[in-house]
């Protein structure tokens, strides 16, 4: 291909120079999209593949390092050289970076690139493996451009790198091992796991992360946009977000605020606690002297809300913090012989039961229109569960064990959940963000 | 003919049995106490609980091979109920291991209420029986609380309970054994009740 993008053949300098900004536009462009599909496989795949792909790595590496024989996937073709002739320059030159760039259509020597496929369906994120990606295309431009630098004939340059094939291929052995090193250890085998600082009660809208934070027994709440100040509210506990709107308790019942003006929206008066948000649906829990109640308010029309009650227990026993979400509303209730996780579809009044058990504590879900997840609770460890509403299959994507590592209040967006994490020593509580 | 002492000892082997292997909720020994003990106790139940050294496979007076049912604390500690009970003190905890009072609210060891990072008292986690809903649960089993035995454990009797039910495999994962199961029920796991009687 160096020998491609010379003068003579694209005509002259200003072609050449052309021809290979053409080559590298192709290139770059074609292994993003390649490295995006990918991510995006990974992130509907929803697996936990690190553990697999430093598997492969280390694979490559073995072969890379002569240990074992593998033939490798590859398409034994170069570039059509008739285009040159047939087509106008910047197409084939657009073209050969097109061909070269999605990986797959060429020669493969090596299997670095399999591994980096591997890598960008663990991954999971478009977006960034769109971006790693690309910089495989940039590395085949490079290559048609570097030879001639300080080289009088590209064809020597090229020869030259292949007299140092061997140590080449050493340091592809290397940095194979380096990356099994960095997939294996990588924090719950691909679910990266980031402490947040201190809080509880975690809610979470888009980018938009809300918490409850315990000052000398006074509570206070915070709102944490992505790139602005983050907003206190005092004397606010159990936070509820949803876009740009706030429900929390106070002193009073349950408020609904605009947290960007700090407007008044709605408000709940009396023994009410546990806000759940999805506006104009407002989910609380409203308590007597005999029962506790799941209610679900619809603020449509403002002036004249309608109060739906979901469900009702015996105010000895746990009703937990509701999460309202894609028409779905998700409860916990725990007694002295059983815990159980709902979910019901508010139009049709469709309940089923998550999970339920006679011996561990289930509690605290959170829902999206995609997935709900919940904690687990035994007498020697907690876990964070999730399951995806289109199927069955339960997966743990996160665990803590001992009395210092407990697990609370959830929160969910996306591909990330949040949690409540703290110690029944000191009662104190750090939240932390799940991605998996 | 069998011997007049092993006559004895088969008709109070059988009583005691019929009488332990009743509701779980009638101890045995919470019922006759040590009078019937004396009445009964024929040379059979005498011998079971004639202080020996317990030679003990995991825990006192457990002789055979059978593992623990699971239970919050490993030691399958259990109440005349069946409920589980904190193995050191014999106090009563729920399913997470948490020491609770009679309502069953979490409480510390002053009896004070436990909170949680929001400061409220936590609420009631569930507190149910090791044979009849944990091995039921976790090993999918129609389990029963069904035979008994009787050893000399730390000077108080110690009752040893069998969980039984139809499996083939043992929660060790051999093969099970009848032990002091009957209808056809197994041993699957075994528990332990400190009667405080003294011996």
């Amino acid at each position: 291909m160096v020998e491609t993008f010379t003068p003579a053949v694209c005509g002259s300098r200003r072609r050449q120079r052309l021809a290979l900004a053409g080559f590298a536009l192709g290139a770059v462009a074609a292994s993003a999209l390649v490295g995006a599909s990918l991510g995006a496989v990974g992130a509907l795949l929803g697996t936990q593949l690190a553990f697999v792909v430093a598997a492969l790595a280390l694979l490559a590496a073995a072969r890379e390092a002569g240990i074992v024989r593998l033939p490798l996937p590859q398409l034994r073709r170069q570039v059509p050289e008739r285009w040159r002739s047939e087509l106008p320059l910047p197409v084939w030159s657009v073209g050969y970076g097109i061909g070269l760039g999605l990986g797959f259509l060429t020669f493969q020597p090596v299997a670095t690139f399999w591994v980096a496929c591997a890598a960008a369906v663990a991954l999971g994120k478009p977006l960034a493996a769109g971006l790693c990606f690309a910089a495989y295309g940039a590395g085949r431009a490079l290559m048609t451009a570097w030879p001639r630098h300080g080289q009088p004939d590209p064809t020597s340059a090229v020869e030259s790198l292949a007299r140092r094939r061997r140590l080449l291929l050493l340091g592809n052995v290397g940095a194979l091992l380096f990356c099994a090193g960095l997939l294996a250890a990588a924090p719950a085998a691909g679910a990266a796991v980031q402490t947040l600082g201190a809080g509880l009660d975690p809610a979470a809208a888009g980018t938009v992360l809300g918490r409850a934070r315990m000052d000398s027994g006074s509570s206070s709440v915070l709102v944490q946009p992505r790139d602005r100040t983050p907003i206190a509210v005092p004397g606010a506990a159990a936070p509820a977000v949803d876009g740009g709107f706030l429900a929390y308790e106070d002193g009073q019942g349950v408020k609904v605020i605009d947290w960007r003006t700090e407007d008044p929206v709605a408000r709940v008066d009396g023994q009410v606690a546990k806000p759940a948000l999805d506006w104009p649906l407002l989910a609380f829990v409203r308590t007597d002297s005999t029962y506790k109640r799941l209610v679900v308010a619809d603020y449509t029309n403002p002036a004249s809300p309608v109060e739906r009650v979901i469900t009702r227990i015996s105010a000895v026993n746990d009703l937990g913090r509701p999460s309202l979400a894609g028409g779905r509303i998700a409860w916990h209730k725990v007694t002295a012989t059983s815990s159980r996780i709902y979910a019901q579809v508010l139009a049709t009044g469709r309940r089923s039961v998550i999970a339920r058990s006679s011996v561990f504590v289930l509690a605290n879900p959170s829902i999206t229109s995609r997935r709900i997840v919940w904690v687990r609770q035994n007498s020697r460890s907690c876990a964070l569960l999730m399951r995806r509403w289109a199927s069955p299959a339960v997966k743990r994507i996160y665990r803590t064990t001992g009395t210092t590592r407990l697990l609370w209040t959830t929160a969910l967006t996306g591909r990330t959940a949040y949690v409540t994490r703290w110690s029944l020593g000191t009662a104190a509580s750090t939240l932390v963000r799940v991605n998996f | 003919m069998r011997r007049p002492d092993e006559l004895v000892d088969g008709a109070a082997h059988a009583l005691s049995t019929r009488l332990a292997g009743g509701l779980t909720r009638r101890s045995f020994l919470g019922r006759m106490g040590g009078a019937v003990l004396a009445l009964t106790g024929g040379a059979a139940v005498a011998a079971a609980v004639r202080p020996e050294e317990g030679e003990a496979f995991h825990f006192c007076g457990h002789i055979w091979t059978t593992g623990s049912c699971p239970s919050p604390t490993g030691r399958p500690r259990i109440d005349r109920h069946g409920y589980p009970l904190r193995p050191g003190d014999g106090r009563p905890i729920d399913n997470l291991g948490r020491l609770v009072n009679a309502e069953g609210y979490a409480i510390d060891s002053a009896g004070e209420r436990l909170v949680g990072p929001d400061g409220e008292p936590l609420p009631r986690a569930p507190r149910t029986r090791l044979c009849e809903e944990w091995v039921n649960e976790r090993f999918g089993l129609n389990s029963h609380t069904q035979g008994s035995w009787y050893r000399c454990c730390g000077n108080q009797i110690r009752k040893l309970v069998d969980c039984c039910s139809r499996s083939r495999r043992r929660i060790n994962g051999d093969a099970s054994l009848v032990g002091y199961c009957w209808h056809g029920n197994r041993v699957f796991c075994v528990m332990y009740y400190d009667s405080g009687l003294s011996c």
